[in-house]
């Protein structure tokens, strides 16, 4: 079941592709443009709190991140080795537009910190830091990360995305909108 | 007419297989880089223990071509290579190339657990507090990089690859013979 809608954006106006995301079967927002695409898979909090406990986090600090609002993202380059296209970009440089509130996303770096005040494991902090998508990349043609971003909206929470990567020097800039925050369902055993 | 109609179907049929199979090629040929570093450096040593109880040593194949794969059983499109790289490995086997596949930040159990499930025959060094990972421009997982008879690190790969995939194996093999030379050096 997939939808797709056509968003008009003051920076650009690009197909945004929605719908259930086969592996995860939850939902997804994409875009797909010549040699890139950036698609954002909803994460259930349980499935985080999960995760995360099983990687040495405390019930308490599991909980933190599992209600921060978590998506896979997956980042490619798409374009053919005989048409060399490098994408870069920079976590720091997109925006969470989250009703009136403008901000930035919480990075590995600003994490790092909070893990080390909060004395989290350090094998731990490394499958966390590990874990998300990198702060920063540069992609060369058939390269990609799987990563999780974290957003710090509450579970449910509708935002929209101003997504800012280079390619091939040239900047470019897509806003996601009505991007939604898994909500807290606690799932029983063979929900999914 | 009907004749005409059939015409028609079969050559609308044939269109949509030929411009569907150059689809898949061009995907197919998208995805399966090796994009060469445009500054190949000396490879960082290490010494590492294993899965299976072993201690590897990166300079113990120098004069080889080394697979170097950076990974974690957590990590999906980690998992996705894996077959492929065992393929690969099966393949390479008698020619000068290894595939040594690092797990970042695991203990010993949950990798064992993890070949349960992917059966590889490859080496899987530990590298359990992440000061190997460190070493190497790794900013994501999986990465991989290919290192020289030499030493020197000259392709990186972010992101799963199909690693059986002949044209990747190509690039390799040609690493095998340098310029004006039938094979590469000795260990």
């Amino acid at each position: 079941m997939v939808s797709t809608m056509l968003l008009t954006a003051a920076v650009a106006s690009t197909a945004v592709n929605t719908g259930i995301d086969e592996e995860a079967r939850l939902p997804y927002w994409e875009i797909v443009e010549p040699g890139v695409s950036i698609r954002l898979v909803q994460r259930l909090p349980d499935q985080t709190r999960g995760f995360f406990q099983a990687r040495g986090f405390s019930v308490e600090d599991s909980e933190l991140i599992a209600q921060g609002c978590v998506f896979q993202t997956v980042f490619k380059n798409s374009s053919a080795l005989s048409e060399p296209d490098t994408i870069e970009y920079n976590l720091r440089n997109w925006v969470v537009r989250a009703g009136a509130a403008r901000r930035g996303l919480k990075t590995r770096e600003d994490w790092r910190k909070e893990w080390s005040a909060r004395q989290a494991p350090q094998s731990a902090q490394l499958a966390f830091e590990w874990s998300l998508l990198p702060t920063r990349q540069t992609y060369r043609p058939g390269d990609y990360n799987w990563g999780m971003t974290l957003f710090d909206l509450k579970p449910g929470t509708e935002f929209d995305l101003d997504i800012v990567w280079h390619q091939d020097g040239r900047k470019r800039m897509v806003r996601l909108k009505g991007v939604r925050c898994a909500a807290d369902v606690q799932l029983k055993p063979g929900d999914l | 007419m009907s004749e005409r109609i059939h015409i028609v179907f079969i050559f609308a049929v044939l269109l949509l297989w030929l411009s569907a199979g150059a689809a898949a090629a061009a995907e197919t040929g998208k995805i399966q880089t090796l994009p060469p570093l445009s500054k190949p450096f000396a490879a960082p040593d290490f010494s590492l223990k294993g899965e299976d109880g072993k201690t590897y040593r990166l300079p113990d194949y120098r004069g080889k071509v080394v697979v170097l794969n950076f990974w974690a059983t957590w990590c999906p499109p980690c998992r996705y290579e894996m077959p492929s790289m065992e393929r690969a490995h099966q393949k390479v086997k008698g020619e000068e190339i290894v595939i040594l596949a690092v797990n970042v930040g695991e203990d010993e159990n949950t990798v064992f657990a993890f070949t349960g499930q992917y059966p590889v025959s490859f080496p899987l060094p530990l590298d359990l507090d992440g000061s190997v990972v460190a070493k190497y421009p790794v900013i994501g997982l999986p990465t991989t990089f290919i290192i020289d008879p030499r030493g020197q690190v000259t392709h990186r790969a972010i992101g799963g690859r199909e690693w059986d995939d002949e044209r990747l194996f190509d690039q390799l093999r040609q690493m095998i013979k340098p310029p004006g030379g039938p094979s590469g050096e000795s260990r």
